[in-house]
């Protein structure tokens, strides 16, 4: 799986730099590295195209930062005459804190059982010789292109006469139901590159499916495991509009379900909303700088 | 396990359960079902089920409540195309975001990965910082950006405003004429990561020799993008073009964040309308109605999609 950002390193560089990285290696190793003018533009164009493209987030961090005066007379992009931490105490007591247990609930529920029955589904698809594996895949991916709204109303009946409208219980339901085509996609992309030498020599050896499926084949898929655990994590965190429907209490609410409220409730504390911004993509992005390969390994695995 | 029914050749002596991978008793026909079970029983229950569900109720005039539902056959259907004027406004939106995805971020994003493909010093860094507004939530995106477009304290009119540029300054999200761009342009910058992240993985597959052979014939970088690099990420490109297409279609929670489909209903989409539609006004044969439309312009670019994922068994 991580190939795809291995391959990277030995991939060959193929832009303006590599004349610079080639001369210099002609140049003998030892000689002193002066960077030369096309690197340092290029270097310069990068840097400013990426504070450009960060503007939002440099700008969402000041706000967080700023109290509600400094931000009504100097707007949101100007440094903070002081900076005021209280901006995230008070949101978080002021609700997201709620939110935000709540979200965690929800994604650390769903994922770890999400990702089981889809890695079943997927090793039944791949590894175990059946004959209506590629109809059932086209079935399940039919769900990758459903929109959303095209479910809701027979959902809202079925959760009503369930009784389970405004329950987290509910909702983790749905987002198991509604992750299992990206899911099935991914792992049986992995499971693909298995040999299949491996599960013939352990079935000649007597090993039931189950135990092939819990002793071999999850533990080899882990990094496909570990990338899925994160794209559908985040997925997860961040989904909108099921919350929406079908939590109606202030108290059951997940983040960006509460964000949304909080700002039409809050709309002019843009410091506090700023700040319970920033507590809600904090974990992301925190998952996201340590993890970063594997997005592009999750990625990878759903194309291929 | 072992049954005396099965070919005897299939059994060596001393096994204690069938070696073979094709199943022939009944047993193993039915395990596969078994390890799909947990997954498709609850896919079915959520998503297939309600969406032909869905598309059964776009036949009637019902308002979510009423035991009865009056059969209408297409009615609704003419109603929306003929007497729907938000519906109208609405497609049309979803017309431009369509057209601007295909266009906007799968640009922007094939530029970056050509960029940050070559390795130098921070290039895992600006492959980061160029991803990270993918991982964030729509309705975040929604929130960051309508600060940004604030009439008085947001930075576009600031910026506006340290250039010289006053004239340009707008009410940007509460101008009927205007609204959808804004939030499109919102959109775009959450939709850049993922086709960067996909032509990245692509240029990876293509051997350098590629180039090494093209450079020797004496083509320039120009020449050895069009003739080399673009041909051999034809099938990524079809891919990107899928998946930003059919999350184009998918946007609403953006909306929702940034404008709530006002000023005046001009920033509906169809999925935003359908919302209005069944939840607010009741108009739930309607609301379901469009959802169908919705899922028929996304199975359009689905299509393609869903054969080139078969295809390679």
């Amino acid at each position: 799986m991580s190939q795809v950002s291995t391959a990277s390193s030995s991939a060959e560089p193929k832009r303006d730099l590599r004349k610079s990285a080639s001369s210099r290696g002609r140049g003998k190793a030892h000689a002193p590295r002066v960077p030369s003018v096309k690197v340092t533009m290029f270097y310069v164009a990068l840097i400013v195209a990426a504070l450009i493209w960060l503007m939002p987030v440099i700008t969402l961090v000041l706000t967080a930062l700023k109290d509600a005066g400094d931000f009504a007379v100097n707007g949101a992009f100007s440094l903070p005459k002081s900076i005021r931490w209280a901006n995230f105490s008070e949101a978080w007591q002021t609700g997201v804190g709620n939110y935000f247990w709540n979200s965690v609930i929800v994604t650390g529920i769903k994922v770890p059982i999400g990702i089981l029955i889809e890695a079943m589904a997927a090793f039944a698809l791949t590894h175990m010789h059946f004959k209506w594996a590629n109809k059932v895949f086209v079935y399940v991916l039919v769900g990758l292109i459903v929109p959303m709204q095209m479910t809701l109303v027979p959902l809202t009946l079925l959760m009503n006469a369930l009784n389970l409208i405004d329950t987290l219980t509910g909702l983790i339901i749905l987002y198991i139901g509604f992750g299992v085509p990206f899911g099935v996609l991914v792992m049986r992309g992995y499971f693909r590159t298995l040999p299949t030498a491996i599960i013939e020599a352990a079935r000649i050896d007597g090993c039931s499916w189950f135990r092939i499926f819990y002793r071999i084949a999850l533990p080899l898929a882990l990094p496909a495991v570990v990338s899925l655990c994160i794209l559908d994590g985040v997925a997860t965190w961040n989904e909108f509009i099921l919350a929406q429907i079908f939590l109606r209490s202030d108290e059951l609410r997940t983040l960006p379900l509460g964000l949304v409220q909080f700002s039409t409730q809050f709309s002019t504390q843009y410091d506090q909303l700023a700040a319970a911004v920033l507590i809600s993509v904090a974990p992301v992005m925190l998952v996201f700088l340590l993890f970063q390969r594997y997005f592009v390994a999750g990625m990878g695995g759903a194309v291929k | 396990m072992v049954t005396t029914t099965a070919p005897p050749e299939t059994i060596p002596a001393g096994r204690k359960r069938s070696p073979s991978p094709k199943g022939r008793n009944d047993r193993s026909r039915f395990l596969p079902w078994a390890f799909l079970a947990p997954g498709l029983v609850i896919y079915s229950v959520v998503v297939v089920y309600p969406m032909l569900y869905s598309a059964y109720l776009s036949l009637f005039r019902w308002d979510g409540v009423a035991p009865k539902k009056i059969f209408v056959g297409f009615q609704n259907y003419v109603t929306l195309l003929t007497r729907n004027e938000v519906f109208w406004v609405a497609l049309k939106n979803n017309a431009i975001w369509l057209l601007a995805a295909l266009l906007v971020p799968t640009s922007i994003g094939l530029g970056l990965a050509l960029v940050l493909n070559s390795r130098f010093r921070g290039s895992h860094i600006f492959r980061s910082i160029f991803y990270f507004p993918a991982v964030l939530s729509l309705a975040v995106v929604g929130l960051i950006w309508t600060w940004i477009y604030h009439p008085d304290l947001g930075l576009a009119n600031q910026l506006l405003d340290a250039l010289g540029l006053k004239v340009l300054k707008r009410n940007w999200l509460s101008d009927p004429q205007i609204a959808i761009y804004p939030v499109i342009l919102a959109a775009t910058w959450n939709a850049v990561g993922l086709p960067m992240l996909l032509f990245l993985a692509g240029l990876q597959t293509i051997p350098p020799e590629m180039h090494e052979a093209a450079k020797v014939e004496g083509a320039g970088p120009i020449r050895r993008f069009l003739y080399v690099t673009f041909p051999l990420l034809r099938e990524t490109t079809l891919i990107v073009l899928a998946i930003t297409s059919i999350n184009a279609l998918k946007a609403y929670d953006i909306v929702y964040a940034m404008t709530n489909g006002g000023p005046a209903n001009r920033t509906q989409l169809l999925s935003t309308w359908m919302y209005f539609l069944t939840y607010n006004y009741n108009e739930v044969g309607l609301g379901t109605a469009i959802a169908v439309v919705l899922f028929s312009l996304t199975l359009i670019f689905a299509i393609p999609y869903i054969r080139m994922m078969t295809r390679k068994v």
